[in-house]
């Protein structure tokens, strides 16, 4: 298929020599423990993400994505097995991943830009010049729509406004990682839609390394250039899909629904005994 | 046109105070209790509008207020910086809270003894009595604040790289906002409390002290005038004052249900 008309490549065409994996997940299980009960969450997972490359994790609820992307993130140690970015282990957060929730977790005490702001206070480039975070922040506020309301206290924004802001405020600090736990939830189709196409257009414009969860196979047909799909709990790799569209994808594109139902697919297949969104 | 359901309950409110005034009246004009003990409303304005003139009311409850002011003020940055190593420490708060739960029942007049033995009947006891009153209920607040921070935000400030050194006042003392509010309030009114008694014994000015001076002279109309103005003050201070930071803050950490 030569459906290049687009500049940047995408990560996922096989013309371009392959980039160094940046992420490099190796064996990595994790078991809770909870009052002496032992939960095990995954089973060994062995995951290559590469610069730029668009990573959605997918499949029923409870297998352990939202564990994993902790687990990248820093918040939770694995319990065997190893994660590297860029050759060095993964310990606990720093300024090279930075993890977007499912709830938007902007501060309330903070109005919207200052929100957007905060992240850059911690960073070497910007750690003394207020005025350049102030500028970085206009700027990210202004590409989400959003630069009407960057004195307002987030109290006063609708849900899919806070999801943007708090997409703002991750891309402000520039992480070489990005991960996104169900980002865009409960919000309506025609807010969704624009936020898809809003953080393609970052993603085109930035190439930035993304690792995103959700239940939705439309969102993952539309968004990854890869999508990775877990069996039921505890969760493993099941198969992973290339997807090969052009972006920016629309939503409601053939193509990607076509995608999309493949992918809704390998799910359903052989997953009879775990319903997604069953409660365990 | 219809008054909307807050204002029909305003109209109550006020036609429950007048009616309170009538009782009083009419308690007061069937004569069952001696009218040197008993005064009619009428009796305890004209007394107060009388001290007023004489150049005694306001300077009083300027004393007072002052006294609460700066007393207060020390109360509440004495309990922050306790209550906050007893937010971020579990054996920390073991430790102190218990003691905290136990100086919190004691009464803010149980403080006036000791402060007279410590400092005699300078106005610094005064000050004593206000912070001890007022410490714990502000230590603990805060401390409740912190453990009950939502956890999201603090792993949003991970994430975002907010170095340790930063976390306690950039995150953790305004996430744990609303509930400290909550005590600072509750730590003015014991304040509040603490105040008035200790200004019946060590006092020559202030609202306690006209209490005393009113009993020392047998007019209970002072007494029932001064004790209507404390409560009037106490009330404006912390519904009004208190009562609105807080409903502002818990608007916006969105702790209030929109109506
Ligand atoms: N802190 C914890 N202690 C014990 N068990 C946990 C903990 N966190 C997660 N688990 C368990 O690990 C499993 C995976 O949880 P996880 O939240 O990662 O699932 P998920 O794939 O994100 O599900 P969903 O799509 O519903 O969000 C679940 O069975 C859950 O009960
Ligand atoms: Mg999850």
């Amino acid at each position: 298929m030569t459906q290049n008309s687009s500049s940047v490549p995408a990560p996922g065409e096989s013309a371009a020599a392959p980039a160094p994996a940046k992420l490099r997940l190796a064996n990595v299980t994790k078991t809770f423990e909870n009052a002496g009960q032992n939960v095990e969450a995954l089973k060994p997972i062995n995951l290559e993400i590469r610069e730029g490359e668009y990573v959605v994790l997918f499949g029923p609820s409870g297998c352990g994505k939202s564990t994993l992307l902790n687990l990248i993130a820093g918040f939770e140690e694995p319990t065997s097995g190893e994660i590297t970015l860029e050759g060095r282990r993964v310990t606990r957060p720093g300024h090279d991943r930075l993890m977007m929730f499912q709830e938007h977790a902007l501060f309330p005490w903070l109005k919207v830009i200052d929100n957007v702001v905060y992240g850059l206070g911690w960073r070497p480039g910007y750690r003394f010049r207020p005025r350049l975070r102030r500028q970085k922040a206009r700027e990210l506020l202004k590409l989400m729509h959003l630069e009407e309301f960057a004195r307002s206290p987030i109290h006063e924004l609708s849900g899919g406004m806070k999801q943007r802001a708090a997409l703002a405020r991750a891309l402000a600090p520039d992480p070489k990682v990005l991960l996104i736990d169900e980002p865009f939830p409960a919000l309506d189709a025609l807010v969704r839609a624009r936020l898809y196409s809003e953080l393609q257009d970052i993603l085109v414009r930035t190439r930035k390394t993304i690792v995103s969860v959700t239940h939705d196979p439309r969102e993952a047909a539309c968004l990854g250039d890869r999508v990775i799909v877990f069996t039921g709990r505890p969760g493993s790799i099941k198969t992973e899909i290339k997807v090969d569209l052009p972006r920016p994808r629309d939503i409601n594109d053939p193509q990607v629904a076509g995608y999309a139902g493949k992918i809704a697919a390998l799910l359903e297949e052989g997953q009879r005994e775990t319903i997604p969104g069953e409660k365990v | 046109m219809k008054p909307s359901p807050e204002k029909k309950f305003r109209l109550y409110v006020f036609g429950f105070y007048l009616l309170l005034f009538v009782i009083w009246q009419a308690l007061f004009s069937l004569r069952i209790i001696p009218d040197y003990l008993f005064p009619s409303p009428l009796q305890v304005g004209w007394r107060l509008w009388e001290l007023g003139n004489d150049g005694m009311l306001w300077p009083s409850i300027k004393a007072t207020l002052a006294r609460m002011a700066i007393g207060f003020s020390i109360a509440a940055g004495i309990g922050l910086v306790i209550g906050m190593p007893m937010g971020m420490s579990r054996v920390v708060n073991s430790c102190l809270k218990s003691l905290f739960l136990g100086l919190q029942t004691l009464p803010s007049a149980a403080w006036v003894p000791i402060s007279l033995l410590i400092f005699g009947l300078s106005d610094s006891g005064i000050y004593f009595v206000v912070i001890m009153s007022s410490v714990a209920a502000v230590a603990i607040a805060t401390s409740d604040g912190i453990l009950h921070i939502p956890p999201i935000y603090l792993r949003a400030a991970r994430t975002l790289g907010t170095p340790g050194y930063a976390m306690p006042f950039r995150v953790i003392l305004p996430a744990a906002l609303p509930r400290i509010v909550t005590g600072v309030k509750l730590g003015w009114t014991l304040g509040w409390h603490g105040a008035v008694s200790a200004e019946l014994i060590k006092s020559s000015i202030g609202l306690g002290y006209l209490l005393y001076m009113g009993r020392e002279l047998n007019d209970a109309a002072q007494v029932l005038g001064i004790m209507v103005l404390t409560i009037l003050f106490g009330l404006l201070l912390d519904r009004f004052l208190f009562g609105q930071i807080e409903h502002r803050i818990r608007r916006r950490w969105g702790l209030l249900t929109p109506a």
